[in-house]
């Protein structure tokens, strides 16, 4: 409307100046136009160079460009009127503001530089609608009834757009895993998926996937942790200045807890468990104004719950979108327990901000109570049902992690108009519907054929004319899937972690009545001596077990180091003897004869102390347990052929002697007593509990791997890989030593030929078997009896492929 | 140096080119996770007339005291029962290769290449309140204090990010010395050993022991070339023979194998023998060897020989170590004037030997200097981390300059386009040794570093919706005195 008018009287004459001065301004007519016709294009609408927008009357106003009644002290009047070439504005080139044009503009600022209400040089941006809205869906299309599909077909249709071909099982097997848990399939479950002949088997997969608290919680920890900066380590910690949400944030996606409560328990916090991300980040020393702890809150409860960016306006009215430096202020007064002073680009205004929040249509937080209450009010206003921008920016988010792109994108710029609005929506109102359950979106996104189809083959230039919905993107996979998956295909994940969770379910009361009753054990050097440094010995004890096991795992530690094998698999390595290690067993041992070999090896310059200690659980059906533990029934040997896998010895030819019990120090009674009890019935009543990325400090691989510092929030993850990162792919220590366990391990199983080891590679890397040429290529490097260096380069030729690395 | 454009002229984004640069940096950025949605708005201003190709920056981490390296002033020489007040210099002043200038003793190398030097005395901080070297050390190395909104770029990934490598086989941001593991403050030195927002591509090569690079550029350990040779092939049949090879128009699929094809490149060409230095000449090495820091000069100059865009070399910042003298401040310096003193006089007679110091900025400078007496600056409210207070000196320990001053620095710079034996801005001869003629800030400082390597103080790139600079704020003037 207003732009209508401007464009009426652009091409009005203008009156003379003389007249002008006794007469009021008229804005609209007489200034207005002079500003649109020699500023506006650099200054206005979506430009403001040189940090100069003169959008509003406050914009102009800022860094004294303009200062109503003073045209003395105006500096664009200045500008408009220099002669400098280099100073002078419009820049050389452009036609210069003529002279009485300048005299109306002064006489303007003399006369206080009336402003009509409401008039703003801003372009009319999308506004992204407040509330929540149904969509009504597109009838059914082919049978394909998910909602996605009803709304994505009819977006297809409409354009006659054709739809992205349905993916393989096992494309579908693979890409649900790495998105819904972020772990391969491995070969045996890609087996069973693709001998599943249930019409709904993707579907069950995906509930499967969704139940499994565990893999699903520390996948998704990655997300939340980067969304809500939360690290276990990092800028801030060295001085107190900053606190954890660990436990809370696990336990809360552990339970599947509703997102709006979630929110609600960080905004307010009920106990100082998820206080961490409302207090931010103390730095020592001064800081500027727009970043207090205060302004943090605000931006980051604008940034992870709105996608919206209070940076800019945290400083001054915001350019980009329409949140103003009041607005920011508001929100931080929420949290602050002292007045807060307005502060322009670190300058005091004068002002004292008023604790309100962004959409008042909703409600407003009350100014007069205590920081408690107005957090509570906040926490509540937030998670309205009537904020539909609440909803819709968790759920741009989740169709971003599953389908490589937002719906608005990016996603922390939610002013952004959504390539369909309907999806956006749609998607809002499922969360709504089922009560912000997370999962229940994930289900939906991942049944939907939108999800289930080809990925998009991207040129260097897409996007360039905007973007068109044409499938998922691939996604590369984050530090943590990779780290994972490096770890999971060479059995080499760390024993502990560095998060402060319980992880999976251990009965406390079981936990309570197991005492444990291991001995230390080593050879005859420690009878009456001390073991020499570097000694090595071999534990051996065998046992029948005559019921079938429902779970078994044990925990084993050696000063200093040790190789557990059952039944000659090795299944287990530790080098920190202080570092208790778990280790699941229910796969490894069998009904009828078992046997365990156990490499202990002293560490030292000179003799000293060494010792062994293992016990294992092992759980029938009945109830009844059975434990096997290092007492003075093993053996041990001194001279065994350490060059051999353990499964080419011949066990029974060795001179094994009765092994010498070792009274144990106070440091061995520390590293066991404390933890053991709770890490064995972790151990023998989990499943595979391999120690995720997530749990774990940022390291040098998984930082050049694009892993955040976490100092700033941060929603999404590189998508490309860097020469950088390709070199420490390359030869970086980490990768190499375990790709050569991993490769040492493949290497040390019987395979009936080469090319079992080669399918079981291929199923256990990119979920699929390999074709004819790719068996020829990997047959030439491979000889009949694969060497584990042989097997080690497989690996890592398989998991540089763009098609491991992407989620495709 | 003749600038076809006065770099200081205003010249600001034209916003329309973000939006077509974005368009055409397309897939680029568009696969890239959100923060690197950015877009090269380089065109959009008129860089200055590059004088360096290549930038060396030796890292004094941790404090390093001015009025006891190149800004001598009145020399109290230890006694028992010195006034620390009176205590300006614990060193004495010796001559250089220029009349005008002196420096402390122990700086004797150096002191004969100072007519290759501009030497800026007068370089100054702010105090932030409460001094915390990783912080302060975060504003030197990105031109901005922290905390800050976005994860700022550190200044060589703003040279790798502006410029690209200069050989395309060396990484273009090379940081030398400094570990980020095991040593206190690692993660707020992490915080600005980082390309930030402009994402890993352009982020260090982080070498901290000079005498292990090569390891960083060799197959994995106990790999035998052929083998990793072999290796490499077989990746690339697999990529051949793979389904994918349907999709081989992918730019996604298409960037992963060159990036891998990249550092193949790197890890088996003849260049990385830069990173070596045992293949350095026995005499030379000798000569750089006072240390690991001494060690890492000699890197630092065989990489930038082979073409390295930025290198980063430091006496290394490990909390109460080194530079950062809480005590036993005289005898700390002592060691660090060994550890210095001939490897960065023979790092600059070897540029110029090879021709290279002409288009070489080398610059020597640390997060702030030091004073016996004084915090911050005069008046500052900054906390007082002083570990002892004495009037008197009574044991050698208490002998030094123990406090974090902010008031007046130096930075000395070589080659590159600087003037030769030139003597840049004043400190006053009596306490309090600030900054009384030129003084230079840390954002005009970054302007005429990035000036001299032909960059505009005022680059910017889009982040999040606004323009981020290159000096802070696009505010940052170079000081054109310096430049030959």
């Amino acid at each position: 409307m207003i732009k209508n008018v401007l464009l009426l009287v652009v091409g009005l004459s203008f009156a003379a100046e003389a007249s002008a001065q006794q007469k009021p301004l008229d804005f609209a007519h007489q200034i207005a136009p002079i500003l649109k016709r020699h500023c506006v294009e650099c200054h206005g609408g979506d430009d403001a160079k040189g940090g100069f927008s003169l959008n509003t009357r406050e914009l102009f106003l800022e860094d004294e460009m303009a200062a109503p009644g003073k045209p003395d002290e105006s500096h664009f009047l200045e500008l408009i009127s220099s002669t400098d070439p280099e100073a002078q504005m419009p820049p050389k080139g452009k036609p210069r503001v003529p002279a009485e044009q300048i005299t109306l503009l002064k006489a303007w600022i003399k006369a206080g530089m009336n402003w009509d209400a409401g008039f703003t040089f801003a372009t009319k941006k999308y506004e992204p609608p407040l509330r929540p809205r149904r969509p009504e869906l597109p009838p059914v299309v082919e049978g394909r009834a998910n909602p996605v599909d009803r709304i994505v077909d009819a977006y297809f249709a409409k354009d006659s757009q054709t739809r992205p071909a349905a993916i393989s099982d096992a494309a579908f097997l693979r890409r649900v895993h790495l998105d819904l848990v972020g772990l391969l399939p491995t070969a045996k479950e890609l087996d069973e998926f693709l001998a599943d002949r249930a019409p709904n088997k993707r579907a069950k997969m995906i509930g499967a996937l969704l139940a499994d608290e565990l893999r699903y919680t520390e996948h998704w920890l990655t997300f939340w942790n980067d969304l809500l900066r939360n690290d276990y380590g990092g800028t801030g910690f060295i001085t107190g200045g900053r606190k954890q949400v660990s436990g809370w944030l696990y336990q809360s996606l552990i339970d599947n807890k509703p997102y709006d409560q979630m929110v609600r328990e960080l905004i307010a916090p009920p106990t100082p468990e998820s206080r961490g991300y409302i207090d931010g980040i103390k730095w020592r020393g001064e800081v500027s104004a727009g970043q207090t702890i205060e302004i943090q809150f605000a931006q980051s409860v604008a940034q992870s719950f709105l996608g919206i960016n209070m940076k800019c306006a945290s400083c001054h009215d915001s350019f980009i979108d329409r949140w103003k430096l009041s607005e920011a202020y508001g929100l931080a007064a929420i949290y602050s327990s002292r007045p807060l002073d307005i502060h322009r680009c670190d300058k005091p205004t004068g002002e004292t901000a008023q604790a309100s929040w962004l959409f008042p249509e909703l409600g407003q937080v009350d100014a007069k109570a205590g920081p408690a209450e107005r957090l509570s009010q906040l926490a509540g206003l937030m998670t309205h049902p009537e904020n539909g921008r609440f909803s819709r920016t968790i759920v741009n988010r989740l169709w971003a992690q599953l389908m490589g792109r937002g719906i608005v994108h990016p996603l922390d710029a939610m002013q952004t108009a959504p390539w369909n609005e309907d999806l956006l929506d749609y998607l809002a109102i499922h969360l709504q519907d089922n009560a912000y359950d997370l999962k229940s979106v994930l289900a939906l996104l991942a049944n939907s054929q939108a999800y289930q189809s080809e990925v998009e083959s991207l040129s260097q230039d897409a996007d360039v004319s905007g973007y068109v919905f044409a499938g998922p993107r691939a996604k590369r996979m984050t530090a943590e899937q990779f780290v994972d998956s490096l770890w999971q295909l060479t059995d080499s994940a760390p024993t502990s972690f560095d998060a402060p969770v319980s992880r999976g379910n251990v009965d406390p009361a079981e936990v309570a009545k197991t005492k444990l009753s291991a001995e230390w054990i080593w050879g005859e050097s420690a009878n009456g001596g001390v073991p020499a440094a570097g000694e090595q010995v071999a534990f051996y004890t065998t046992f029948k077990i005559d019921k079938p096991i429902l779970s078994a795992g044990a925990i084993v530690t050696c000063d200093n180091e040790f190789a557990l094998n059952v039944n000659a698999r090795e299944m287990a390595k530790g080098t920190v003897w202080t570092q208790l290690g778990a280790v699941t067993l229910t796969t490894a041992l069998r009904q009828g004869e078992n046997s365990i070999v156990i490499l202990g090896k002293n560490a030292g310059a000179t003799p000293n102390l060494a010792g062994l200690y293992f016990e294992a659980r092992i759980n029938f059906a009945d109830g009844e347990s059975l434990t096997i533990k290092s007492d003075s029934s093993w053996q041990f040997a001194s001279t065994f052929p350490d060059k051999l896998p353990v499964r080419r010895w011949k066990l029974e030819e060795m001179n094994w002697k009765p092994v010498t019990l070792v009274p144990a120090p106070d440091v061995w009674k520390k590293a066991v007593e404390p933890v053991g009890p709770e890490q064995l019935v972790r151990a023998s009543r989990g499943s595979a509990l391999m120690v995720r990325a997530s749990l774990l400090q940022s390291d040098f691989l998984m930082r050049s791997l694009g892993r955040p510092n976490r100092d700033q929030i941060v929603s999404s993850r590189p998508n490309d890989l860097t020469t950088l990162e390709a070199i420490d792919l390359s030869n970086n220590a980490t990768v190499a030593q375990a790709l050569a366990r991993g490769g040492q391990r493949l290497a040390d199983q019987d395979w009936q030929s080469p090319d079992d080891l080669i399918n079981h590679l291929f199923a256990s890397t990119l979920t699929r078997l390999p074709g004819e040429s790719e068996q020829t290529t990997v047959r030439q490097i491979l000889s009949d009896h694969p060497t584990s260096e042989q097997i080690e380069d497989l690996l890592w030729a398989l998991c540089m492929t763009p098609e491991f690395l992407l989620i495709r | 140096m003749n600038f076809e454009h006065d770099p200081t002229t205003p010249e600001h984004i034209v916003r329309r080119d973000f939006v077509k640069q974005l368009a055409a940096a397309g897939a680029a950025s568009l696969l890239a996770g959100e923060p690197r949605s950015l877009s090269a708005t380089d065109h959009a201003v008129k860089h200055p007339e590059a004088t360096a190709d290549s930038c060396i920056l030796i890292w004094m981490g941790g404090g390093m005291a001015a009025p006891d390296t190149f800004d001598p002033k009145r020399y109290s020489p230890f006694e028992s029962g010195l006034e620390v007040s009176s205590m300006l210099s614990t060193f004495p002043a010796i001559d250089t290769a220029v009349d005008n200038i002196k420096i402390c003793e122990g700086l004797e190398n150096i002191g004969q290449v100072m007519d290759r030097a501009t030497l800026i005395r007068s370089a100054v901080q702010p105090d932030l309140g409460s001094i915390l070297h990783s912080r302060h050390q975060y504003h030197w190395h990105t031109g901005y204090v922290p905390p800050q909104t976005v994860a700022c770029p550190h200044l060589g990934a703003w040279m790798a990010k502006v410029l690209g490598p200069k050989n395309p086989v060396i990484p273009p941001f090379i940081n030398i010395g400094q570990r980020l593991e095991g040593v206190g403050e690692k993660e707020e030195l992490k915080a600005f050993t980082t390309a930030g927002f402009f994402g890993s591509e352009f982020g260090p090569m982080n070498l901290p022991f000079p005498e292990q690079a090569s390891q960083s550029v060799q197959p994995p350990k106990g790999m035998t070339a052929g083998r990793f040779s072999n290796r490499h092939k077989l990746f690339k049949e697999l990529v051949k023979s793979g389904p994918m090879k349907e999709r081989a128009s992918d730019y996604q699929q298409e960037s992963m194998v060159r990036s891998l094809e990249n550092a193949y490149r790197l890890l088996s060409s003849k260049d990385r023998e830069a990173f070596d230095i045992e293949l350095e000449p026995k005499a030379s090495r000798e000569i750089y060897d006072t240390g690991r820091f001494g060690r890492g000069c000699l890197l630092a100059r065989r990489l930038v020989e082979s073409g390295a865009r930025f290198v980063e070399v430091t006496t290394e910042y490990v909390p109460f170590l080194h530079w950062d003298t809480h005590n036993s401040g005289h005898d700390t310096v002592a060691r660090m004037h060994s550890e210095m003193d001939r490897p960065i006089a023979q790092l600059i007679l070897d540029l110029e030997a090879s021709g290279l110091l002409d288009r070489t900025l080398v610059i020597i400078a640390s997060e702030f200097s030091r004073d016996a007496l004084i915090e911050g600056k005069p008046g500052s409210n900054a906390n007082d981390q002083a570990t002892f207070k004495v009037d008197k000196i009574t044991e050698k320990k208490h002998y030094g300059l123990h406090r974090h001053f902010t008031g007046g620095t130096s930075v000395v710079m070589f080659g590159g386009g600087v003037k030769k034996g030139f003597l840049y801005g004043k400190t006053a001869d009596e306490r309090p040794l600030i900054a009384v003629e030129n003084p230079v800030s840390v954002t005009d400082l970054h302007a005429t570093i990035m000036t001299a390597m032909g960059i505009s103080p005022k680059t910017a790139y889009d982040i999040e919706g606004r323009p981020f600079y290159v000096t802070e704020d696009g505010k940052g003037k170079p000081v054109m005195d310096i430049f030959a």
